[in-house]
């Protein structure tokens, strides 16, 4: 058994899984992160595109400090990390122990080809005759049984698909490695008893069971199938429930009596299915419904075959669990009606996510798939699935909105914009940062038409077009014929959540996503795992990412707390041989695969020319250079030629980045003096090609390779350290729960409030939606706070000024209350500055005491809890001075608020008349069903546009007057309620002024601009800054939580280590060279830069610098050089390249 | 000299169109035979002079390609490169070289047929602007 202190299980290796992995990992805990599908990248490996910039980005949450402990290429091809352990294809079975200690068993799916073995040459599939639709391209093309997963992938190892198999070992034959075992005999060691009174339905099952390859008995009765039993070892049997003498039942118990483990599926008629479900209660393991649906049956047969033949029983120790399982679509086929899914043409969002895509079925080309015609004309229908009682869906699934306007811009830009795109919706649900402004500029620049409608009838035309039928807000009648339909499929559960909750322990909401605490919605029901990503419910990428920190700093704070440390680093740097002083040696090394596999490349032919062209280079052939053999046979060739660099000529070189980092440390060898060169990919012949162009290539690849090796700069990397203290900006719920998580680290925390007392906006709102008070929440947290010794709390003190201090830290002054000042170190800050509720001059506020914002209505309410006499009428306008130019986003949180307010009052005065006036209900998520039940109870929505909005005016004596059109009705209406409220929306405190001593970006609207919307949403673009909370965008109570947890924990990844290693590939100056003229310092995107005053150069902070030569481009004098990439390197290839062509 | 394989430099950013690159190759696409590819990190980090020396040096073309605008893994640095692009290609014919033998492109990480059709295209397009002549100098 493997034990470790220190370690986390990460299940689910989508993007949040891999979020929490690496930010686990990066605090030097022992991950593992498991995954049942054969890749990493969940859902994402399947979307080449995403809002807000239109491409992907996912490789920005790679670890920007530290960073060559882990891989340095596209994410979506693969991730390695030197504390991850990466387990594809493999379940949690169980989880016992106690938090800090839990056990866990890890079963692994049978795989029928040997991973070490196979070389991705396609072979197999190649002679495949099976074709099955496939999954990755959500079923629009083929694929055959034997298949790549995912294109894309690193290492890429072709799969069997065994549901769909027909063992016809064509593979296993044509397979050059013998990596392939179908495992035919294993198939034919399983016996299955068959136990039925008809002769027929014993043929036949005998008869089907036998082509998949199972040995089969059968017996006509209970009895007989008892004496069979006894002398045979059966691996299944299928029993019938109903049967003369001794029946299924009376058989089954008797078989469990015997083998208490064994199998049993019952075979039941419909009349009889009562019984069957008896009998699953007293051990048999599913049942089968006559008359037999044959593909059910089998791949119920085969389920139970193949638990026989997983990896059973892994077992290892880990302090706390992360569920990371995602989510998964609706299937609109299995729906109701299911929005003309039947007809060609109509696809899912994320069929048609693959069609934009140049992997996908028309190679990124804008193709109808039915007859090959360029699409112009898509419509893009909403809620599928989604909002929708009778589904049981009564959640909105968030993303849908922004996921249909991204499809539908892209579908313009590969069109050139000829194609047209329209949006039927019930609300644009616009309500994340910078959602509204993406909406508009589709709408008004890229002619995106948005129809608020729901389509009704699809039919089709002879054509394979689609005729619409749908009625607008006024009731008008409307029919347009598109080239296709592109369902928005609403989030589901992920297909077994329930088992997997099951073996977690953990309960699941009413909606099947996990059930998470109110507030702190990283925690599940069970202490010690933890929610992240989607699986927590209805997430976006954005929101995964933060839901994904919170869940690892709460996993991160559990292990702490239980006595695991971090692992210590071992310093590499240290350790490493100073070669600058040596002569270079240089080695190179051949992997043999690529001749004996490939056939025809002459391994000896290459070692001669290289060796003609430099007498010093030492060429070896390795076996392999992949495997562990491969990797010994290596190292010995190393150690024997004393080579001091080495260029090895293999397969893809991102594979390589692991068994480098390893090779470093057993070598003493700096990886920046080994290089991996692709001689594998380029000796693929093409039709025509010229075998003496093929090895052309091949020289001129690892000639380039010795060039830039020869020329590199040998030095070791430098380590770095920070002081290890925070700074946080702000005493709100985000600052003090970001303080509270660092200083539970142990590390010391300065809070600054600029009020007499913490708290911050949320002492304004008094509940949440879900009926809690806020006040337990800000209490207990002022007491954790003041109780905590490791956090200093400056009250009524204001930053005055920051400086960097000590090289990488900085030194911030404040103006504390009693007017003097005070410095404090710190090496990382947090800024928590949060917001406030807008102020308007619209609707006549402030000319009426009934005319009254959000707030004001919630201090009313907060106070008087019955005790004053309840409004008989209350109107409340939603949007007030947001949502267009000006303030145009959405402030996410005033429709849940006002839905809130309405339901209170409805309850205090049940009689009383409630109107909201609204332009889009933005209730996201779960939060739909308040609005569902705000309806129930007869609260009346009047939706405005923001160019036909209501009119409010005052009457003598302050009554308020609204007339507006109610588009329902078709006709103008007048209210004059008791009060009107008006949502003016969330606008962030004065940042311009923090932003500027912290170099944080500040965006349009006055909040904190993030280093990416996506993969960075609380880093700064300077290292060590980061943003929480309502200064970075408005959001709820337990998401400014989520995202204050999130952004502490990128925090810790910095403080949790003593010491940090630079990158590998870094910039430095050549001082004798640089003529200060400071263009670097501009150029640097993340301000590494900075020139000292006292010493009069140009200094480089070598934890913010990440290599990416920005300063090397522009510097006039060649002073500026990146390691790995100066100038004489890229020089010498070029030399190489270009000496053969 | 109608059917010489014109050499291509390609100086391909690490995270989108090397990766790429790497699907073509690994897709089976067909590639022209002289097309050398030089991993640098960022399109950004591509100083004039290198492809000023490659030229200098014989090659026909030069490729320069990285991530999609808005998508450079350090930010902005695919910017900062199609600027300099542009100022390069305006002083390319006072060192005697045709403008459109230097390209720049975006191709992002998935993008593997793009890669291979910009490399094919751009093959063709250079093999009717003929031999770098420098080149046939040198060779003579
Ligand atoms: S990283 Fe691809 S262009 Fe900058």
């Amino acid at each position: 058994m493997e034990t470790k202190t220190g370690s986390a299980l990460v299940i689910g290796a989508g993007i949040s899984g891999i979020r929490s992995a690496l930010d686990l990992a990066e605090m030097n805990y022992r991950v593992f992160l498991i995954d049942k599908s054969p890749h990493i990248g969940g859902i994402l490996s399947q979307l080449d595109y995403q809002f807000p910039t239109d491409h992907c980005g996912m490789c920005k949450m790679l670890p920007t400090i530290g960073r060559d402990a882990s891989s340095q290429f596209c994410l979506r091809k693969g991730l390695f990390h030197e504390n991850i352990e990466v387990l594809p294809g493999t379940e949690m079975t169980a989880l016992e122990g106690e938090p800090g200690n839990f056990r866990v068993t890890l079963d692994s799916a049978p795989s029928f080809i040997d991973a070490q073995k196979c070389i991705g040459c396609g072979r197999c599939s190649a002679v495949c005759p099976v074709e099955v639709p496939d999954q990755f391209n959500g079923g629009l093309t083929k694929r055959k049984a034997v298949y790549l997963p995912v294109p894309h992938n690193i290492p890429n190892r072709f799969m069997i698909d065994i549901a769909a198999c027909t063992r016809c070992a064509e593979c296993e034959k044509v397979c050059p490695t013998g990596a392939i075992d179908l495992r035919t005999e294993a198939r034919r060691a399983f016996r299955i008893l068959v136990v039925d009174d008809e002769l027929v339905v014993r043929d036949s099952l005998k008869e089907w069971l036998v082509v998949e390859g199972f040995s089969v008995d059968m017996a006509a009765s209970g009895a007989e199938a008892i004496d069979l039993f006894s002398s045979n070892d059966y691996g299944l049997v299928l029993l019938d429930v109903k049967m003369p003498g001794m029946d299924g039942v009376e058989a089954l118990q008797i078989i469990r009596e015997i083998k208490p483990d064994l199998p049993v599926l019952m075979m039941t008629a419909y009349a009889t299915v009562e019984t069957a479900v008896q009998a699953m209660k007293i051990g048999a393991d599913d049942y089968l419904m006559k008359p037999f649906d044959i593909e059910a049956l089998v791949a119920k047969v085969v389920q139970q075959y193949e638990r026989t033949v997983t990896v059973k029983g892994r077992v290892i120790e880990v302090g706390a669990v992360i569920m990371a399982a995602g989510s998964d679509f609706c299937d609109p086929a299995r729906t109701p009606g299911a929005f003309g899914y039947n007809l060609p043409n109509v696809v899912t969002g994320l069929q048609f996510e693959r069609l934009l895509s140049g992997a996908g079925p028309g190679a990124g080309k804008l193709i109808r798939p039915s007859d090959g015609r360029p699409l112009r004309k898509i419509a893009f229908l909403q809620c599928i699935g989604s909002r929708d009682l009778k589904q049981k869906a009564d959640y909105c699934s968030s993303v849908c909105c922004m996921f249909s306007i991204k499809e539908a811009l892209l579908a313009k830009a590969k069109s050139g914009g000829e194609a047209d795109a329209a949006i039927f919706y019930m609300d644009m649900r616009t309500f994340g940062k910078d959602f509204q402004r993406y909406r508009d500029l589709a709408e008004k620049e890229s002619g995106v038409r948005f129809i608020r409608s729901r389509v009704h009838t699809i039919d089709p035309d002879a054509d394979g077009s689609l005729r619409l039928h749908y009625v607008d807000g006024e009731g008008g009648q409307h029919e347009e014929v598109f080239d296709m339909v592109v369902l928005a499929a609403g989030q589901r559960p992920n297909r077994g959540t329930r088992d997997l909750a099951q073996s977690a322990g953990i309960e699941l909401n009413p909606a099947g996503f996990c059930l998470t605490d109110e507030l702190f919605q990283n925690r599940s029901s069970r202490e010690g795992v933890f929610a992240g990503g989607s699986f927590a419910g209805l997430r976006d990428i954005s929101e995964s990412v933060i839901q994904a920190g919170s869940a690892s700093l709460g996993a991160s704070k559990l292990i702490r707390s239980k006595g695991g440390a971090p692992r210590a680093s071992e310093r590499t740097g240290a350790a490493l041989q100073d070669v600058s002083k040596e002569l270079p040696s240089l080695a190179v090394a051949l992997c043999a695969c690529a001749s004996s596999l490939r056939g025809g490349l002459d391994l000896e032919s290459f070692g001669k020319s290289l060796t003609l062209w430099d007498p010093s280079i030492r060429v070896f052939q390795i076996e392999r250079v992949c495997t562990l053999s491969g990797r010994k046979s290596l190292l010995e060739n190393m150690r024997e030629s004393g080579c001091n660099m080495i260029s090895i000529g293999a397969c893809m070189p991102c594979l390589y980045g692991k068994m480098l980092v390893e090779l470093a440390k057993e070598t003493g060898l700096s990886a920046g003096l080994m290089d991996v060169v692709d001689i594998y990919t380029p000796a693929f012949r093409g039709d025509r090609t010229d075998p003496r162009q093929i090895s052309g290539r091949i020289e001129s690849a690892l000639k380039m390779s010795i060039g830039r090796l020869k020329s590199a700069d040998p030095g070791p990397t430098r380590s770095l350290s920070i002081i290890r203290k925070a700074l946080v900006i702000g005493g709100g719920i985000s600052g003090m729960t970001a303080a509270l998580a660092i200083a539970d680290h142990g590390f010391h925390v300065d809070m600054i409030e600029k009020d007499v007392d913490p708290g911050g906006l949320v002492r304004s709102l008094y509940r949440t939606i879900e009926g809690t008070e806020t006040s337990g929440l800000i209490e207990k947290l002022i007491s954790d706070v003041r109780a905590n010794t490791n956090i200093s709390v400056h009250t009524e003190a204001e930053v005055v000024d920051s400086k960097p201090y000590e090289g990488l830290s900085f030194l911030t002054t404040i103006k504390t209350k009693d007017g003097g000042e005070k410095r404090l170190d710190h090496g990382v800050t947090i800024l928590a500055t949060g917001g406030k509720e807008a102020t308007t001059r619209e609707y006549c506020y402030g000319m009426s005491e009934s005319v009254i914002t959000l707030h004001e209505l919630e201090a009313h309410l907060g106070k008087s809890a019955g005790a004053a006499e309840p409004p008989g009428s209350v109107a409340m306008i939603q949007c007030v001075g947001s949502r267009e130019e000006g303030r145009n986003y959405c402030s996410r949180v005033c429709c849940s608020s006002a839905l809130k307010n309405a339901l209170r009052l409805k309850k205090e005065n049940p009689k009383a008349d409630l109107f909201i006036f609204y332009r889009d209900i933005m209730t996201y998520g779960f939060l739909e069903a308040y609005y569902t039940k705000a309806r129930q109870e007869g609260i009346i929505f009047i939706r405005y546009s923001p160019e036909a909005k209501p009119d409010v005016s005052i009457a003598d004596g302050g009554k308020v007057r609204i007339s507006a059109r109610d588009p329902i009705l078709g006709r103008d209406i007048v209210l004059e309620p008791d009060l009107l409220v008006l949502s003016t929306g969330v606008v962030p405190n004065d940042l311009n002024g923090l932003g500027q001593v912290f170099g944080f970006e500040v965006n349009e609207d006055g909040f904190f601009r993030e280093a990416e919307y996506k993969w960075q949403p609380v880093n700064s673009k300077k290292r060590g800054i980061f943003a929480c909370g309502l200064a970075h965008s408005p959001r709820s109570i337990s998401e400014a939580i989520a995202m204050a947890q999130a952004a502490a924990q990128r925090a810790l990844v910095m403080l949790n280590r003593e010491e940090i290693e630079a990158g590998a590939v870094v910039a430095r100056v050549r001082r004798s060279l640089c003529s200060l003229c400071e263009r670097c310092i501009a150029a640097c995107p993340y301000g590494a830069r900075s020139r000292s005053e006292e010493k009069d150069i140009i200094e480089i902070d070598e934890l913010a610098c990440q290599g990416c030569g920005a300063c090397a481009a522009v510097c006039p004098n060649s002073a500026s050089v990146v390691r790995g990439f100066s100038d004489r390197q890229v020089m010498a290839m070029v030399d190489a390249a270009l000496e053969l062509t | 000299m109608a059917d010489y394989e014109p050499a291509i430099i390609a100086f391909v950013c690490n995270w989108c169109t090397y990766t790429a690159a790497d699907l073509a190759g690994t897709s089976r696409l067909v590639q022209p035979p002289n097309v050398r590819m030089i991993r640098m990190m960022c399109t950004g980090m591509v100083d004039p002079k290198y492809i000023i020396k490659a030229l200098l040096e014989g090659a026909d073309a030069v490729l320069v390609s990285g991530c999609h605008p808005g998508d450079c893994h350090y930010i902005n640095g695919n910017l900062k490169a199609r600027r300099r692009m542009k100022l390069l290609k305006e002083i390319l014919p006072k060192f005697g070289f045709d403008e459109r033998r230097l390209k720049m492109t975006w191709i992002g990480a998935s993008e593997g047929i793009d890669f291979a059709e910009t490399v094919r295209q751009m093959t063709a397009e250079v093999k009717a602007l003929g031999q770098n002549d420098l080149r046939t100098r040198m060779v003579l």
